[in-house]
């Protein structure tokens, strides 16, 4: 397995990755997280342990740093103030960068920047609001503005399907 | 008592327009002053675009918030999602200056600037903090006496803590005291702070319904009459698919859900057919007939 000696100082650049290195492997994080507790290939304990000894390769290609619920319990209770789950989204944004995002968030990413939304309205929900005396369209974002600013932080390049995934493309 | 940009958000709007309908009427019942600003895009999703990029998510957070700055008006949402997204973004922009010169150079591009100038105000935060439970008592035309209910606030609220900062993090009482307020009876049971799975659907449905089925039977074994939240991701989750959930595990729940709206308007006389309460999931025809 390539280890990388590079990678706990990479990931403590930022404010929030740099509460890394006051982690004390106690595992409060795990006892709390609802995700462990129903599948126990997602451990943060475990994931921040393999963050500080190097094992970047390994991190960056497990689909298991998806299963986080994203609920903060474990950033609360950490006696170390590591922002345990906000750390681990940063793990995430390393994986995207190398083109490891689930589907659904791809899909999601890619509704957002089309439509400016994340779930934009359809004729049947269009129908059932005017209905109930609703205006029949309540979000209609600028679209082009949302885009920009996407282009600016290189949002597009993210959420491209990559040749290997979508066949024939 | 000032005026607020009200950000229903796009699961309220463009899935569940029926939370929104009494939203809107409770909002008129206590005299809070709201626009719709029809500009307003994706918060977006802290469980799906932050993920991908920080910088995305909190530069479209931010021209959300630019909107309402224009407009000179706070921000009041009934969506935990978009809480803590705007929240997050407006506090920490608010915070630190290095960080909102970055999203301004960003923003510039759209002619938009970041100024900090408002706050933004989740719908239960605004009931239980400025309205406050007694006072909200006065509005009750028909007390929800003797109804067990079993209130679930969602990840979202409260946390992290060091952004929401007003109700406590892990053990939260805001909902509970508003609930009480309303003549209910709110109902402890096991493990309330946990997630209800809904952040986890695409990724890994079994324990996306492990986590719901757990929750469901803490809640069930304390019998609870219905659930109460405040997040249209937690009642898509506990509402849409509880029936998943029986026909995986062979369980029979039929607890009801209903947004804490929808549970305020009963309780303010409004007749349960203007609420569009047939379009939850599951059926609540005895819980209907008390009102």
């Amino acid at each position: 397995m390539m280890i990388s000696s590079a990678f706990r100082k990479e990931m403590s650049q930022t404010e929030i990755g740099k509460t890394i290195n006051y982690c004390y492997q106690c595992g409060t994080c795990a006892g709390i997280c609802p995700a462990f507790r129903v599948n126990s290939n997602y451990n943060p304990r475990r994931l921040v342990e393999d963050i500080l000894l190097g094992f970047k390769d390994k991190l960056l290609n497990d689909k298991n740093i998806w299963l986080c619920t994203t609920c903060h319990l474990c950033l609360e209770v950490c006696p170390q103030g590591v922002l345990v789950s906000e750390m681990l989204f940063d793990l995430r944004h390393m994986a995207v960068a190398i083109g490891n995002i689930p589907e659904n968030i791809r899909e999601e990413g890619v509704r957002v920047f089309n439509t400016g939304l994340n779930l934009p309205n359809n004729p049947a929900i269009a129908r059932r609001r005017t209905k109930m005396g609703l205006k029949e369209n309540l979000m209609t974002p600028n679209v082009e503005v949302i885009q920009t600013i996407l282009k600016e932080v290189g949002f597009p390049k993210l959420i491209e399907k990559l040749p290997e995934e979508g066949g024939n493309e | 008592m000032s005026e607020y940009a009200l950000f229903v958000g796009c699961v309220i709007a463009n899935r569940y327009p029926h939370l929104e309908k009494s939203g809107r009427m409770v909002l008129e019942n206590l005299r809070i002053k709201f626009k719709d600003i029809p500009e307003f895009g994706c918060c977006p999703n802290p469980t799906g675009t932050l993920q991908i990029s920080r910088e995305a998510w909190t530069a479209a957070a931010a021209h959300n918030l630019c909107l309402a700055e224009d407009k000179g008006l706070d921000i009041l949402t009934f969506c935990n999602g978009c809480y803590e997204t705007l929240k997050s973004a407006n506090v920490e922009m608010k915070n630190d200056p290095h960080h909102k010169d970055v999203v301004n150079k960003i923003l510039s591009k759209v002619n938009m600037e970041f100024k900090g100038s408002i706050n933004v105000v989740h719908f239960l935060e605004y009931v239980y903090k400025i309205i406050t439970p007694e006072k909200l008592k006065e509005t009750v035309v028909k007390p929800l006496t003797g109804l067990r209910v079993a209130t679930f606030y969602g990840c979202h609220y409260g946390r992290p803590s060091s952004i929401v900062d007003f109700d406590d993090p892990i053990r939260p009482v805001s909902l509970d005291r508003v609930v009480e307020a309303l003549g209910a009876t709110s109902v402890e049971y096991l493990n309330k702070h946990t997630c209800c799975g809904s952040a986890i659907s695409g990724i890994d449905e079994d324990s996306q319904l492990i986590l719901l089925k757990d929750k469901l039977e803490q809640i069930d074994r304390v019998k609870a009459d219905l659930i109460c939240v405040i997040c249209p991701a937690c009642y898509m989750q506990l509402d849409g698919n509880q029936r998943k959930v029986n026909s995986k595990f062979g369980t029979n729940y039929k607890i009801p859900v209903l947004y804490l709206t929808e549970l305020i308007a009963l309780a303010q006389g409004i007749p349960p057919a203007e609420l569009g309460l047939n379009f939850h999931a599951v059926k609540m025809k005895e819980l209907i007939e008390k009102f």
